[in-house]
């Protein structure tokens, strides 16, 4: 996307409020509680209440660039005349999200490849384009289900961010990973000193630490896709899934997941008025792969689980050379029946 | 004609839209009569016809609230007259339930109500239209369940 | 104190003897501490069986699951399913039955005491404990938990870290059983039933529109709360018009007229059309297991919202779901003393 360049500071925890107090005209983001034990990212009301030191959100950051419900264009009709449609293109408000994890982050970088590799998909970088992303590393696991380091990435990667901060003692170490990232903290202006040695000599050995956390494991990441695909009929995926309730929680929150499905919403049906939307949809339910016939080809959980797995780890590594799943453990923790993708990958995915 | 849609209106202009559930044998016939008789009532109801209050779906109520309408009506026969002799005792009980849950949730208690018309009162009809017309007219418009549609 | 070896040696036994299809029970889980449901086929597997306050999920559902798998895959493998019920499992199974769902002799119920404690709510638990992290959870006595951590295994009081649920269950032993393991212990009541109703009711009309307002907005529509629901067993739903049953003399015509009631955009009017569909639908029929509440990932108050016409069930037609299967349903009877005065 944009070039990279690499410039590291140092800003006092005090400081941010300041520092987004600066950024002017642009829509904050920082995540909040916004109810009992429900994290998500809330609009920053009061910049001196963010503290950063959240556990990982329920909703991932996808909404910002990939609502769950789009409007693709509105159509009118003047009586006994044809139909007029309007093109609605998202023109959103600049909007910088802070405490973006890692995991998160690689997850908006497995939808840019969706919605730009075959077809650049305008509603989506319409709102890319004015979303910068704030990311924090982790110097703990903000979730007990955290694999990010067995799916590639780790608790302090950088790709999908634009700034990438880094909490040490009462200050940030601040990189700006992006030209829009160094942009954002030019804003900030004297509020930032240059990082010296000594502090990112500080910074590596955080990170260094926040890697050598213990995770949960996935051997020979290389070999599961193959492996899955030699395991497509065991019978061991309805046997996974005789537990599952078939609802949407592990796809609907995964930082990844961006199947939708495409609405009418009629208000009028003569003279016909209304909107096409795009909503978010699933794998999970039975009608989203249900035929006009009747027939479902993907008509048991068994099934189900099977291709939310093999998207994942299977076949978004032959089309992408890349793993759809960040590790960041939501469908693991959410799920109401303790359905573990990582247990899966276990069984089904060694060779 | 000018002057009867005046005195039809308050100050704000606001027409409340309601939906009125009549049953076949009693209420609808009620409001029939109630038309025949010439008697004077707010036209504010858009009157629908089911066989039976005993067939009324609660989806039907919610989904009047969320296409927009103001208030919502259940009519039937009084207890005793049912055509099908006792759809209307379900009803009250289902009708009961459902007005508990909308008051739960918020909902203002003026906007869904269920009365007891018979073929022979028509008369009751106008006034229940009447008391029903001016009720949501002290409340305003319904905008909580109503969806936003442009 | 209930015999977790016991109850496995009769799902062996029955597997053994091939008198059951499966076995529906609770097994360790890999992805936290609450238990994960486990559809067992093989006398072997009667090993993994646990029964402890973690157990929380009603099983009830995966009769209704398995009744649907079952008549997808045309098996004629009339025996029955055998499945362990808690107090409030049971009282679904009830209800299903009261609605001959199933038939009584298709399902074998393992019935297990809850004891004086009932099972564990994971996030109490989770913020009595700080910083530790819970790994397992057993019964201890007759009103604690012993809670295994990361530092060791200490006591914690029940009634702080138990299930709102729990709290106010007046029937915590089953009430419909072939077997049952544990000790009978039928009350517990530790809190008056429908106190949140309550308070919730006394608010004012406008503030409770604002709290339910807010609860809407947020809901996901991922319907895990439907899901997981065992009295929501439609073939056809309200909120995914394209998922209704379509045969093989189903027209286009048809297909088109179908009446979309719900959009499917997670706009506030729409996810309260949808939860509240759910509850009226509920009036009657909601045994209190309260897992729509907890499996909801935004936290939205379902059991709030369902139990209101529990309450009036309860006071105004004196009837508890799940106590009789021979008992009509709430809706589908009424008494010439309901309430009369709200009608015009």
């Amino acid at each position: 996307m944009t070039k990279t360049v690499a410039m590291e500071k140092m800003l006092k925890k005090a400081d941010l409020a300041a520092w987004m107090a600066k950024l002017g005209q642009t829509r904050l983001f920082a995540p909040a509680l916004e109810d009992e034990d429900v994290w998500n990212y809330m609009p920053v009301a009061d910049a001196k209440a963010v503290g950063l030191d959240h556990p990982n959100t329920i909703r991932p950051p996808k909404g910002f660039v990939f609502p769950q419900r789009e409007v693709l264009y509105k159509f009118s009709q003047i009586p006994s005349e044809a139909p007029i449609l309007t093109e609605t293109l998202p023109d959103p408000e600049p909007t910088v999200v802070f405490g973006v994890r890692p995991c998160d982050s690689r997850g908006l970088v497995r939808q840019d490849i969706v919605f730009t590799k075959e077809y650049e998909d305008p509603y989506y970088h319409g709102r890319r384009a004015k979303v910068i992303y704030v990311g924090q590393a982790c110097n703990t696991p903000p979730s007990a289900n955290c694999f990010c380091s067995s799916v590639g990435g780790s608790p302090c990667a950088e790709d999908g961010l634009d700034v990438l901060m880094t909490e040490l003692d009462g200050v940030y170490h601040v990189k700006a990973v992006t030209a829009r990232g160094a942009e954002l903290l030019a804003k900030g202006g004297d509020l930032f000193k240059d990082a010296s040695a000594t502090d990112k000599a500080h910074v590596e050995k955080t990170h260094a630490a926040a890697k050598a956390h213990p995770q949960r494991p996935i051997k020979d990441l290389g070999k599961v896709a193959g492996a899955l695909k030699k395991n497509f009929d065991s019978p061991a995926w309805d046997e996974m899934a005789k537990a599952c309730i078939g609802c949407g929680i592990c796809t609907f929150l995964c930082p990844t997941c961006h199947c939708f499905d495409i609405n009418d919403e009629v208000t009028c049906s003569s003279p016909c008025s209304g909107e096409r939307v795009r909503t978010w949809d699933t794998c999970q339910f039975p009608d989203f792969t249900m035929h006009t016939s009747g027939h479902n080809p993907r008509h048991d959980l068994g099934s189900r689980l099977r291709q939310r797995v093999c998207h994942k780890f299977l076949y978004f590594v032959e089309n992408h050379d890349t793993q759809q799943c960040t590790g960041c453990g939501r469908c693991v923790s959410l799920c109401p029946v303790g359905i573990d993708i990582v247990s899966v990958v276990e069984r089904l995915g060694q060779p | 004609m000018a002057k009867v849609e005046q005195t039809a209106k308050d100050e704000t202009g606001f027409e409340p839209k309601i939906v009125a559930f009549l049953c076949k044998w009693c209420s609808s016939a009620g409001s029939d009569l109630a038309g025949v008789s010439r008697l004077q009532y707010p036209s504010n109801a858009v009157p629908i016809t089911i066989m039976c209050s005993g067939s009324m779906s609660p989806m039907f109520v919610l989904s009047a609230f969320n296409k927009g309408a103001d208030g919502v009506l259940v009519s039937g026969c009084h207890p005793g007259d049912c055509h099908y002799l006792k759809g209307n005792f379900y009803a009250r009980r289902k009708i009961y339930l459902v007005q508990k849950l909308l008051q739960f949730i918020g909902l203002e208690n003026d906007r869904f109500r269920m009365s007891w018309v018979s073929a022979a009162e028509g008369a009751k009809f106008a006034q229940v239209m009447h008391d029903f017309v001016a009720d949501i007219k002290k409340i305003g418009p319904q905008t909580r369940l109503k969806a936003k549609r442009p | 104190m209930i015999d977790v070896a016991q109850l496995k040696a009769h799902a062996k036994g029955l597997l053994e003897k091939g008198t059951v299809r499966t076995v529906f029970g609770y097994r360790k889980s890999t992805a936290g501490l609450l238990a994960e449901p486990a559809g067992i086929t093989e006398a072997a597997q009667a090993d993994d069986l646990i029964f402890d306050p973690s157990c929380v999920q009603n099983l009830a559902l995966y009769l209704v699951n398995d009744k649907k798998h079952q008549a997808e895959k045309r098996s004629d493998d009339k025996r029955p399913v055998a499945v362990v019920a808690k107090g409030c499992d049971s009282r679904a199974i009830t209800v299903l039955l009261q609605e001959n769902h199933f038939p009584r002799e298709s399902v074998h119920v393992i019935g297990v005491s809850c004891e004086g404690t009932g099972v564990v709510d994971a996030s109490k638990l989770a913020r009595k404990l700080g910083n530790k992290k819970a790994l397992a959870v057993a019964f201890d006595g007759a009103d604690a938990f012993a809670v295994t951590t990361n530092e060791g295994t200490q006591s914690i009081a029940a009634a702080e870290v138990m299930a709102e649920r729990c709290l106010e269950c007046r029937s915590a032993h089953p009430t419909l059983s072939d077997v049952v393991f544990g000790e009978a212990k039928a009350e517990r009541g530790l809190h008056t039933p429908f106190q949140a109703v309550k308070a919730k009711i006394k608010e004012s009309e406008g503030d409770r529109w604002a709290y339910w307002s807010r609860q809407f907005d947020r809901c996901l529509r991922c319907y895990a709360c439907r899901s997981v629901c065992p009295m929501c067993y439609c073939d056809e739903c309200v909120v995914d018009s394209i998922n209704f049953v379509i045969a093989p003399d189903t027209t286009a015509e048809e297909k088109a007229e179908r009446i979309k009631w719900i959009e499917r955009s997670p706009a506030k009017s729409e996810s309260a059309m949808y939860h509240m569909v759910r509850a009226i639908h509920l009036a009657g029929r909601c045994i209190d297991c309260a897992e729509c509440e907890r499996v909801c990932p935004v936290n939205i108050p379902l059991r709030l919202l369902n139990t209101r016409l529990e309450m009036e069930a309860f006071e105004t037609f004196q009837y508890s779901p799940g106590s009789d299967p021979e008992l009509p349903t709430l809706t589908s009877s009424f008494r010439d003393t309901d309430p009369n005065s709200f009608i015009r």
